[in-house]
């Protein structure tokens, strides 16, 4: 299929509590192509999830509202189509997995059941016929005795085995996106190279576009073609892989990849984490979001917004200095940050 | 599963000598003497007051009485009225349909307007309707049942005099006319409880991550509700409805004498009242026994709702 399989315009959708308005997604574009991987990366609470939910219209309304921007399916808007229609989309054209398989699973119904579901939904299966796909689907995401286990409940499963229920379920209809929210944290360190594996192995077969959410920048290194990287609701930096992760223009970016750890890791290199927490959406500091916390900051960052500015070949990154040819990573301290 | 309740049923015993026990030891403390009352105000020569005794048993200690009572327990007898000289089961046998009746259609009751209060209150939360629910809820749970009974007989039977206040009946039409206000005085307070587990539950229910994910699916919003919602949050209300089935069954004393409702808790209350001991005795034992029975089926019924709960060994059930 050529063209754009779903874009993001300036997507904007804020939460408008008692307590005052948080700006949960603050502008967020990109562009996603069939077969493609985009990674989206940030802290826990810098929007990732909200911004894929939001784009789903999972996001209750109100509290929730869109205050802009524009989602396209295939052309087709996401946030102006009429329910029934996104219904159709969801589970079907477009489908998530998330990120604790614990909990995500109805612990009242057999897995058989559940990943049969959406094809009873979308494909107007029968029961039998659905159930059969059902099975023949967690044997491809390697369930053993596949045709026994699709009559466990989700307890009798364990964590790794859930999130292969889970893409399962997700594949069933043999979606164009598939959006994977954080779908290796709640696991084992080993289970997660396995569940990683499954899902690069079965796009190779599939050809389905993924968007994986993940806060590690590690994760997506080996699996995207794109990268975005988001703080505080909005994008600081979004290009190829090759570009964000081996020459990454932003602070943040430049943080992420601190907090990484390497395989000659002593103590001499030791760790650098990013102090402090995202802050509150309900008060996003003045200037460049990320400025309290960036061992790089001058005095403008606190009262200029950075741009999102094309650094070239589609390399965007919103920090007032990322052009300047001078202006490099280096072996930093981070500062305690006051709450 | 089968093994589970033989276990149960084990734990019968116990439960069942420690509630005899208990209520034996209770009439020795308790004052008045059953063959003087039945006497009235006359009273009785010392011969034939004694020979009363005897022929009761009530001369004997009370553990020989509660030896006595097991004995005949044994033999599916539960003795003889001391106030009318009725066998004991009959009395029973003719009583404690009334009382199913009235738990049965308390219990529909509370299924049918609990649990629907309760949907529509979280379905609809913070609107009029939730609102509404919450306040009378309130309202019911804070009131006294004896209140709320006199309350109903003042405005339905002498007021607007549309529902028969007293007794029950066994003609079709007027047996459910005497059954409505019992029915819905015996079931107010469970029914605003079960409304309030309800509508909790289910907006519990809906912040879960199940959730999302059946509309991550495409399912539609009724089909996530009955479908996946309504079966995780269904579970404590059964719970809830099915232990309060258990406490109806032992009749309802508040109920049954305010309303003249010719019930086992109506009936206790006045053997109790007689001092007419193996009326109370086994009253007692019969609704003891509907008790264990209906918990024991509600814990059963908890493996079949929820598949986390598998009582025994593994894979078992």
């Amino acid at each position: 299929m050529a063209g754009e399989l779903l874009k993001l315009d300036d997507l904007k959708m804020y939460f408008h509590t008692r307590d005052g308005v948080v700006k949960a997604v603050d502008g967020v574009s990109y562009t996603l192509n069939p077969g493609e991987t985009l990674g989206v990366v940030g802290e826990s609470g810098s929007g990732k999830s909200v911004t894929a939910l939001t784009m789903m219209r999972l996001v209750p309304m109100p509290p929730g509202k869109i205050e802009g921007g524009e989602v396209l399916f295939k052309g087709e808007s996401l946030l102006t189509m009429k329910e029934e229609q996104v219904r159709d989309i969801r589970g079907n054209r477009i489908a998530m997995i998330f990120q604790d398989p614990m909990t995500s699973l109805n612990p009242v119904y057999r897995i058989g059941h559940q990943i049969a579901e959406p094809l009873m939904v979308h494909k107007g299966m029968s029961k039998a016929q659905a159930h059969e796909r059902a099975v023949e689907l967690l044997e491809m995401v390697g369930i053993p005795n596949a045709a026994d286990r699709a009559g466990d409940y989700p307890h009798q499963f364990s964590g790794g085995m859930r999130q292969r229920a889970m893409i399962a379920m997700a594949l069933s209809c043999d979606p164009d996106v598939l959006i994977a929210d954080e779908p290796t944290t709640a696991l084992d360190v080993t289970i997660q190279a396995q569940i990683l594996e499954l899902m690069q192995a079965l796009q190779k077969r599939t050809g389905t576009a993924i968007i994986m959410i993940t806060h590690d920048l590690g994760v997506v290194a080996d699996m995207a073609n794109n990268i975005l990287v988001m703080y505080a609701g909005r994008p600081v930096e979004f290009g190829t892989t090759d570009q964000v992760f081996y020459q990454p223009r932003h602070p943040y970016t430049w943080g992420l990849m601190d907090s990484l750890p390497t395989q000659n890791l002593t103590e001499k290199s030791a760790l650098h984490p990013i102090k402090g927490q995202p802050p509150s959406l309900l008060h996003v500091p003045t200037g460049c979001s990320f400025h309290p916390r960036c061992p790089y900051a001058k005095d403008v960052c606190g009262t200029m917004d950075p741009p999102l500015v094309d650094l070239g070949g589609g390399h965007l990154s919103a920090c007032l200095f990322s052009g300047d040819p001078g202006f490099e990573r280096r072996v930093v301290e981070y500062a305690e940050v006051p709450e | 599963m089968l093994r589970y309740i033989l276990r149960r049923i084990m734990q019968f015993i116990p439960v069942f000598f420690g509630v005899t026990l208990l209520l034996f030891l209770i009439t020795t403390i308790l004052p008045g003497d059953p063959v003087a009352l039945r006497a009235g105000e006359k009273k009785l020569p010392p011969a034939v007051y004694a020979e009363m005794r005897h022929a009761y048993g009530l001369d004997k200690p009370w553990y020989a009485q509660y030896v006595d009572y097991l004995g005949k327990l044994s033999k599916g007898d539960l003795g003889t009225s001391i106030a009318s000289g009725r066998k004991v089961v009959d009395i029973f046998k003719e009583t404690y349909p009334y009382t199913l009746r009235l738990a049965l259609a308390a219990i529909v009751l509370e299924i049918l307007v609990g649990i629907g209060a309760g949907l529509v209150s979280a379905i609809k939360q913070y609107t009029i309707w939730d609102t509404l629910v919450t306040l009378s809820t309130s309202i019911l749970v804070a009131l006294p049942v004896f209140w709320l009974g006199i309350v109903l007989q003042y405005i339905f039977g002498i007021q607007l005099n549309i529902l028969p206040i007293s007794g029950a009946s066994s003609a079709r039409f007027t047996a459910f006319a005497h059954l409505i206000l019992p029915a819905i005085t015996l079931a107010s307070v469970s029914t605003a409880y079960a409304a309030r587990i309800m509508r909790s539950q289910l907006l519990e229910v809906q912040s879960q991550d199940y959730v999302r994910t059946a509309y991550a699916k495409g399912l539609s919003p009724s089909r996530v509700l009955w479908g996946h919602e309504m079966k995780n949050a269904l579970i404590p209300v059964v719970t809830f409805i099915g232990l309060d089935l258990g406490a109806m069954l032992s009749g309802a004393i508040l109920t049954e004498t305010i309303f003249n409702w010719p019930g086992v808790g109506f009936t206790i209350y006045r053997a109790i009242g007689a001092r007419d001991f193996p009326v109370v005795f086994g009253g007692v034992t019969l609704v003891l026994l509907a008790v264990l029975f209906v918990n024991l089926l509600v814990d059963v019924s908890y493996a079949f709702l929820d598949p986390r709960i598998r009582y025994g060994a593994a894979n078992e059930g």
